[in-house]
């Protein structure tokens, strides 16, 4: 039996569009995952979703579904308008925070869903939050090891990203009586105003107007070269960065 | 038309194939814009908004061993590629690789270039590489496939993505696709206008596997050596390089069932080369 091109034409078409048709009444065309996370093999949680497969397609509404947290709680945590929050896909987020010094993204909110529901998440790898989700997670039981890993992994939000990644710039008088903030931009500035956290160097708190006794007096100890992270210095000298940064930030809150 | 046997007007090429490529083409593309213009809020009603992944009967292959162990797809792959990588496997099966020669729109581009390059080149082209060197090249692909298989396996992510030419040729306005698919698809582009789907030839893991139904498939290209005039012609028109005119069947674990070899294209004698079933009449 000799074939030639124009039935073979025919017969590729068939048999794609065919078996698709018959595959979509079967069921089993799908061309999206079904949005179930994958759960725990063993262990403790066995059984539970994992968030370590949440993937860059699910929506806040399908983090939801698979975990139980509101995404008005996500929305506020990554901070998205809650209307829509719902169908706001994970993977937005890396675009969102595109000018944070570090990555927030799918990665970011895994670590949020395990921390907020108290589920194990490998703590070896950098993933990043924002502070509006650093605050919410605050609240919940966290080990002493997490919340090491928090302060350490804390990011500005988006609107303060934009403008520097590190500390927001004190608004000078000029533009603070022009602008007419919104209501999430003034909570997020009211939340990375001025704050102490893993990546402040000494000469942010100089800037903050605190001067180098005081800085002295608090530590116990001289100041290192001003560019030195509190915290590295902290950890360098045996110093509980915890106690030194609530000692500090009575200091910088006194100069606001 | 024909006078004994011999025809006086035959086609140049499978001119039906390049209709088949444009369609297959012109409808991964669409749907690959598609799928970003949905995922910015907006797309075209009647179309399919699946991701390129969703519609690769490769990715489905490369997912079989966590599916198996595991039961779940490796990331981004769904349902839908499995069922693909089946129909292209029937076909294959049937009529050797037709996904290579018909359908894959990497192929096609390839052929696109290379339209240039027989223009430039004339006859030298798709015979730079020397003979020896070209055979041994031609195994590269499967080395590739062990590669893919084996970093998809032990990371359960798609890591070919990030190599992949024909991901990143429908990808390449988004911020998905990696710089090393990048560059090597500008390689395969600017090596087809030497060699003839320079890709398919060394480096395409999916043409691996699908070549390997060459060695049973159903239909083969087959020479009737009664009326052969053995002018060569097939085997110069051949775009992987076969040589059509020194077998009796052809068996290649590189033909990609094209038919541009066959007396409904080059071979200037009817019925002499053919693609059909059990032994020659
Ligand atoms: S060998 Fe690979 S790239 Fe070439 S046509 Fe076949 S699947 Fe496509
Ligand atoms: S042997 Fe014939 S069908 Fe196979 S690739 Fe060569 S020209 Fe195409």
């Amino acid at each position: 039996m000799n074939l030639t091109s124009k039935p073979l034409a025919a017969i590729i078409f068939i048999v794609f569009f065919g078996g698709i048709a018959i595959s979509t009444v079967m069921g089993s065309w799908q061309t999206e995952s079904s949005k179930e996370a994958a759960t725990y093999t063993e262990g403790e949680f066995a059984g539970q979703s994992n968030p370590a497969d949440i993937r860059g397609s699910y929506t806040f509404g399908d983090v939801e579904k698979n975990f139980d947290i509101p995404s008005s709680v996500l929305a506020q945590a990554f901070g998205i308008e809650s209307d829509g929050a719902a169908t706001f896909a994970v993977k937005g987020l890396e675009e969102m925070y595109a000018a944070s010094e570090f990555e927030i993204g799918t990665g970011s909110v895994r670590l949020f869903v395990a921390l907020y529901k108290g589920l194990p998440f490998d703590l070896s790898v950098d993933t990043y939050l924002p502070e509006d989700a650093a605050a919410l997670l605050k609240d919940r039981n966290l080990t002493p090891e997490q919340s090491v890993y928090l302060e350490a992994h804390t990011v500005p939000n988006p609107a303060a990203a934009t403008d520097s990644p590190v500390v927001d710039p004190v608004p000078t008088a000029e533009s603070a009586s022009e602008a007419v903030p919104t209501q999430s931009a003034a909570t997020s500035e009211a939340l990375t105003e001025n704050l102490i956290k893993g990546k402040t160097t000494f000469q942010e708190i100089l800037d903050w107007g605190v001067s180098q006794e005081i800085i002295e007096q608090v530590m116990g100890a001289p100041m290192p070269n001003p560019l030195t992270k509190v915290k590295d210095y902290c950890t360098e000298k045996g110093l509980d960065f915890e106690t030194i940064k609530v000692a500090l930030q009575v200091e910088v809150d006194k100069m606001k | 038309m024909k006078i004994f046997g011999k025809r006086l007007f035959r086609p140049r090429s499978i001119w039906i194939r390049r209709v088949v490529q444009w369609f297959f083409f012109l409808l991964i593309a669409l749907i690959a814009v598609n799928h970003t213009l949905v995922e910015n809020g907006g797309g075209i009603a009647f179309l399919s908004t699946a991701s390129l992944h969703a519609l690769c009967p490769f990715g489905g292959v490369v997912t079989i061993y966590q599916y198996l162990t595991v039961g779940t797809f490796v990331q981004k792959i769904h349902e839908s590629s499995f069922v693909l990588m089946i129909l292209a496997f029937v076909l294959s099966i049937l009529f050797g690789p037709v996904f290579c020669g018909w359908v894959c729109p990497m192929g096609t581009v390839q052929e696109w270039v290379s339209m240039l390059g027989k223009k430039i080149f004339r006859r030298k082209f798709n015979h730079f590489v020397p003979e020896k060197l070209d055979k041994a090249l031609r195994y590269l692909r499967y080395l590739v496939l062990v590669w893919v298989i084996y970093v998809t396996a032990t990371s359960g992510t798609l890591i070919f993505a990030e190599y992949d030419p024909y991901f990143a040729l429908f990808n390449f306005w988004t911020s998905e696709v990696a710089v090393a698919g990048l560059v090597i698809l500008g390689v395969t582009l600017l090596l087809s206008l030497f060699v003839e789907r320079p890709w398919c030839k060394y480096a395409c893991p999916y043409g691996a596997v699908l070549g390997v139904t060459n060695l049973f498939r159903v239909f083969q290209i087959r020479r009737v050596e009664s009326t052969c005039k053995n002018d060569g012609a097939c085997s110069i028109m051949c775009p992987m390089n076969i040589p059509v005119d020194v077998v009796k069947t052809v068996r290649d674990h590189q033909c990609i069932s094209c038919l541009e070899c066959t007396s409904e294209a080059i071979c200037p004698v009817a019925k002499t080369v053919v693609f059909n079933v059990g032994g020659v009449k």
